[in-house]
């Protein structure tokens, strides 16, 4: 059976369905539309396997991705935006959810 | 409470007074933050005359490249486009035929245009090359050429002026120079994110040139920008030359990250240096008249562009400014994130300003206040206001 995720990140299986979202703008979407419980988990699963997985993703060439690197990408991508509720916002991440909703990204390198 | 009811304490100096009062003390007239005859002598007085930026040279690839802007203050929609030798020029979107708006894509590339109307067609550099039956207009087709717009580039930015009084690089001075060593010049993409408001755009754009806000307004994302040495996070100086202006920002050199902050942060420094970002002015904001300004910081280097929709409304285009492609999954995470950050700050000062445009469209306001570290707010009111004031002295002369 194929893994979701590259080798030695199958701890973070669990959060693929729900984070390993493609383009900036559905990141932030998701991200603004996920519950105080998800971010928090996912958070705390993810974080400490930031570095393990840029160092492994960095061996390779964006083009070059499989499906399971790039889902591994795209759990990074988002756990950019999580981190900072998580991290900065702590309960106030509601109401800024509601502000950031006009605040319509439009263009990122990594595809909106 | 006491500890943020001075703007002084060791360790910060901040500007004084008596540096920036030759810009003037007195109160401002409230109604031009909101009056709807006031906003129709502004597109006259400032936009029709001002360099205004509307995009960036990376958007233009390739001869062929073209975008169509819409500059609603003016009620004109503006064709750039590089053409086959490379120049990069502005039209007026609108066939000399009878005025039909000739490309309706957003952007694209393109040997000619086609007018959808009557197939008038022109080039890439404004040239009309065919036209059904033109014999029976009894025209040159040097006449009919596209309205061409005056373009200056500078620090990789497009400005165009509809009716130009002087050069951009004239205009800015001193400060052309500085935007050629921002980020922003040696950028080949960015980022975008934009925002609509009900806020006259001199409200909305002078909540991005003061920081008295910064602690009540991003008391949790704006942690970097104050300390118990500068309260309010004041700017360290001001700058001014004609109608444009900079300041240079103060940081917290105590401020600790969060943990993924510095891993992104870091990261993004990292690429910054390493692709020679790191020019003479990372802590410097340069304002140009009338609606843009941007910040060279190598790390999260962005533009703010504040577009008059009406008295009462603006649209704010935001971008962060990229070298290079994303070449590694580890530069594209740190994109990503300085994006969501910057994204989180701006995000947090809509609601108020709109706070304040209610407050001032009631009426209830002859005046409004602005403090020494206020400055930049009125050194914009001055320049906007000395427009009008001309503007309206050749309408009176005129008419007399």
């Amino acid at each position: 059976m194929s893994a979701l995720l590259p080798d030695g990140f199958a701890a973070l299986e669990p959060f693929v369905v729900r984070w390993a979202v493609s383009g900036t703008a559905a990141r932030a979407a998701r991200r603004g539309a996920s519950s105080a419980e998800e971010r928090e988990a996912f958070y705390g699963a993810a974080k400490d396997m930031l570095l393990p997985a840029l160092a492994y993703l960095d061996g390779k060439n964006l083009a070059e991705f499989d499906a399971a690197d790039n889902r591994l990408m795209d759990m990074m991508l988002s756990l950019a935006h999580v981190a900072l509720a998580v991290e900065g916002l702590g309960n106030d991440e509601p109401r800024h959810a509601e502000m950031r909703r006009h605040m319509r990204i439009t263009r990122s390198p990594a595809g909106v | 409470m006491n500890n943020i009811a001075s703007s002084t304490a060791p360790g910060f100096t901040p500007v004084s007074a008596d540096s920036v009062a030759w810009l003037g003390t007195g109160p401002v007239p409230a109604a031009p933050y909101y009056d709807p005859a006031y906003y129709e002598l502004e597109r006259e007085a400032v936009f029709r005359h001002s360099w205004l930026q509307l995009g960036h040279v990376s958007e233009l690839p390739e001869p062929g490249s073209f975008i169509r802007r819409e500059v609603e203050v003016l009620k004109a929609s503006v064709l750039l486009v590089r053409g086959r030798d490379g120049h990069i020029r502005a039209f007026h979107n609108v066939c000399t035929h009878r005025g039909t708006q000739l490309v309706e894509a957003e952007s694209g590339r393109a040997g000619n245009f086609s007018c959808p109307y009557h197939r008038w067609s022109f080039s890439t550099d404004g040239r009309l090359l065919s036209a059904p039956d033109f014999e029976s207009f009894g025209l040159t087709k040097e006449e009919c050429a596209l309205p061409a717009i005056a373009l200056e580039i500078c620090g990789g930015l497009i400005f165009v002026n509809f009716e130009p009084k002087i050069s951009l690089r004239e205009e800015m001075g001193p400060f052309a120079d500085w935007l050629e060593k921002f980020p922003c010049a040696q950028a080949t993409q960015f980022s975008e994110y934009v925002y609509e408001i009900n806020g006259n755009w001199k409200l909305t754009y002078d909540n991005f040139q003061e920081n008295y806000h910064l602690r009540f307004i991003h008391p949790r994302t704006g942690g970097a920008a104050v300390s118990d040495e500068n309260p309010f996070g004041y700017p360290v100086k001001y700058g001014f030359h004609g109608p444009h202006r900079t300041q240079t920002i103060w940081s917290n050199p105590n401020v600790k990250p969060t943990p993924l902050q510095a891993i992104s942060f870091g990261k993004g420094a990292q690429f910054a240096m390493a692709d020679g970002l790191a020019g003479p002015h990372a802590r410097d904001y340069l304002a140009l008249f009338p609606n843009f300004f941007v910040i060279g910081t190598p790390t999260q280097s962005f533009s703010h562009t504040i577009w008059p929709l009406g008295p009462e409304r603006s649209r704010g285009v935001i971008r962060l400014y990229w070298k290079g492609e994303d070449d590694c999954a580890s530069r594209r995470y740190a994109r990503e994130y300085a994006l969501a950050s910057a994204r989180d700050i701006h995000a947090e000062d809509r609601a108020v300003i709109e706070a304040g445009q209610r407050g001032l469209s009631s009426g209830a306001l002859k005046y409004i206040h602005f403090q020494t570290q206020e400055a930049l707010c009125r050194h914009l009111f001055n320049n906007v206001n000395e427009r009008v004031e001309a503007y309206k002295a050749e309408l009176a002369g005129g008419a007399a």
